[in-house]
């Protein structure tokens, strides 16, 4: 029997208008790529294979949403988060594949968004939620997906944004201050104090936007959620409130996981003995002038040889 | 080419060193003990591993085979940070922090706990012909060679016992060159060790007492400045100073 999500995305794709929808965001995209190899910024694969990812994901996420929205077990609310932090991992890792970074981003992530999520769900915050004592049945009245995964998804899209920042911004200006950095440590300082600087600075780069944004919420920023909730029949005040507590949520996410990420990450550069891994500043170094692409190439090819060297192995001990 | 010459009473000594790097051997098998009088210089053409000959010895590097010994044990046994006090060092660019020269003299000595009055800075800036009112300044507006002079203030704060320097003068002009050369005399005959990386000969001659010359990474000889002065021509010495591409 076809699930009826299947049956759902089958209506909707048998629309005329549908695909009218579909070719002006198509004419959109085209134009996307056009600029970017216009301006030689080498995205273009990128932004096809993006948007072709997140459309197909968001159609079947928007198809089986009912089903998220319904769930009621706690277990369960944070099964669905930890996957979306996994996958948000793997997203970080695939644009900024340096090493380690799959761990780095997945580690980072979790522990902020779920720290942070779970004290939205015992916190009162969501708005159906009226205690904290789950009943037999493993379920907390009001706390369900419906409220806890759009929270959740915010939170921890910020934090994978915000780690990305963080370790690009942390790489590019450990390479570029070398010889300071190398100064300080030839003074007798450690390579944490060493780059100190560094580290406030990708905070900053990393926090103010969304910092900006809070500043001119209501002018400029008109949120979504606010908006959506005021249509639903919220009173202002209450969404204003709601919206208030997301974006303060979004900030300690957002920079709970740069420092996670910045300190695991940027511990890669020196040895136990406070000084430049010179190996990993070279692969580093290295990886700047090369695209993703390029460097995924490169790792698959070496797991090849890798899987084959151990199979020719095998094979002369037999 | 002779091999060591003279005996001196060890402040470093080093035993098989190897350093590679990807593959490329930088060092190899270096076995020389550096004396604790005087001045030292490390000459040879570029690339012959002088600068990471240098960086050894505070244990910015790791060799990747042999030993490293300060005052007669293993610097892979020290705390890497308590010998950097012990060792100062002065990169071929100053790469001084942002900040006012004060900032940078105290950067140090912050590390290490130890208390400097103003005037005590100020002093520490005459020794590098700095004036007094260079205290409150930025270092925005420094020149190159007055910035260098900060560089080597800063790492002489620190009270090291050796000094070792990166070509501290090859980006500097002839009277910034004088100032520092006269700096060092004076620290060594003050007592401090000093180590210098140059390429330049007439430096060489002007401010070392003993030198070793490396060359493709290996040591080709340790001797007393005097006498390799003496034992080779100019010609001689600019033909040891070519290397592999000839330059």
């Amino acid at each position: 029997m076809v699930p009826q999500f299947l049956i759902d995305i089958w209506d909707s794709l048998s629309q005329t208008s549908i695909w009218i929808r579909i070719g002006l965001a198509f004419i959109l995209l085209v134009v996307l790529i056009g600029l970017s190899f216009w301006q030689k910024t080498k995205l273009e694969s990128k932004f096809f294979w993006s948007f072709l990812r997140g459309t197909i994901q968001v159609v079947l996420f928007g198809s089986i949403l009912g089903l998220i929205f319904g769930v009621r077990k706690i277990w369960m609310l944070y099964l669905i988060l930890f996957f979306m932090c996994l996958f948000a991992g793997f997203t970080n890792a695939r644009s900024y594949p340096y090493p380690r970074m799959f761990l780095i981003g997945f580690f980072a992530i979790t522990s902020s968004s779920l720290v942070i999520m779970t004290l939205v769900m015992f916190s009162y915050v969501v708005p159906g939620f009226d205690g904290i004592i789950p009943n037999e049945t493993g379920t907390i009245a009001g706390l369900t997906g419906e409220y806890v995964i759009p929270i959740g998804s915010m939170v921890i899209s910020f934090a994978m944004r915000v780690s990305g920042i963080a370790v690009e911004r942390a790489k590019s200006d450990i390479i570029k201050s070398k010889g300071s950095i190398e100064a300080a440590l030839a003074l007798g300082d450690s390579p944490y104090r060493a780059i100190q600087n560094i580290l406030r600075d990708c905070y900053r780069a990393g926090l103010t936007p969304t910092i900006n944004r809070v500043a001119s919420l209501g002018i400029v920023t008109i949120p979504g959620l606010m908006a959506g909730m005021i249509i639903g029949g919220i009173p202002p005040v209450e969404a204003a409130i709601y919206q208030i507590v997301i974006f303060l949520m979004l900030l300690s996410a957002s920079f709970i996981t740069s420092i996670i990420t910045n300190i695991l990450f940027t511990r890669q550069f020196f040895t136990e003995k406070q000084q430049f891994d010179i190996n990993f500043l070279n692969k580093i170094a290295k990886m700047e002038n090369q695209t993703t692409r390029t460097l995924l190439k490169e790792r698959w090819k070496k797991w090849r040889e890798k899987i084959k060297r151990k199979k020719n192995s095998v094979e002369t001990t037999e | 080419m002779n091999t060591t010459k003279g005996s001196f009473s060890s402040l470093f000594s080093l035993e098989d060193v190897c350093f590679v790097i990807e593959g490329k051997v930088i060092l190899s098998k270096i076995n020389v003990a550096i004396d604790t009088s005087g001045i030292t210089g490390i000459i040879g053409p570029s690339g012959s591993g002088k600068s990471t000959f240098l960086r050894l010895l505070n244990k910015l590097i790791s060799p990747t085979q042999g030993i490293v010994k300060f005052k007669g044990s293993d610097i892979a046994d020290m705390k890497s940070q308590e010998l950097r006090k012990e060792i100062g060092m002065v990169l071929q660019r100053p790469f001084l922090f942002k900040g006012t020269v004060k900032s940078n003299l105290l950067y140090g000595p912050k590390i290490w706990n130890i208390d400097y009055l103003d005037s005590e800075l100020v002093k520490l800036l005459d020794t590098v012909s700095l004036e007094a009112d260079f205290l409150e300044r930025d270092i925005e507006g420094l020149s190159g060679g007055e910035q260098q002079r900060v560089s080597l203030a800063r790492s002489l704060a620190n009270q090291p016992i050796v000094l070792l320097l990166d070509e501290p003068t090859t980006a500097l002009d002839i009277v910034s060159e004088e100032i520092i050369e006269n700096t060092l005399k004076q620290l060594a005959s003050e007592g401090i060790k000093i180590i210098i990386v140059t390429h330049s000969l007439e430096q060489t001659k002007r401010l070392t007492e003993q030198l070793l010359f490396l060359k493709e990474g290996l040591m080709i000889e340790k001797t007393t400045s005097k006498d390799f002065f003496e034992r080779y021509n100019d010609q001689e010495i600019h033909s040891f100073f070519k290397n592999k591409e000839g330059k």
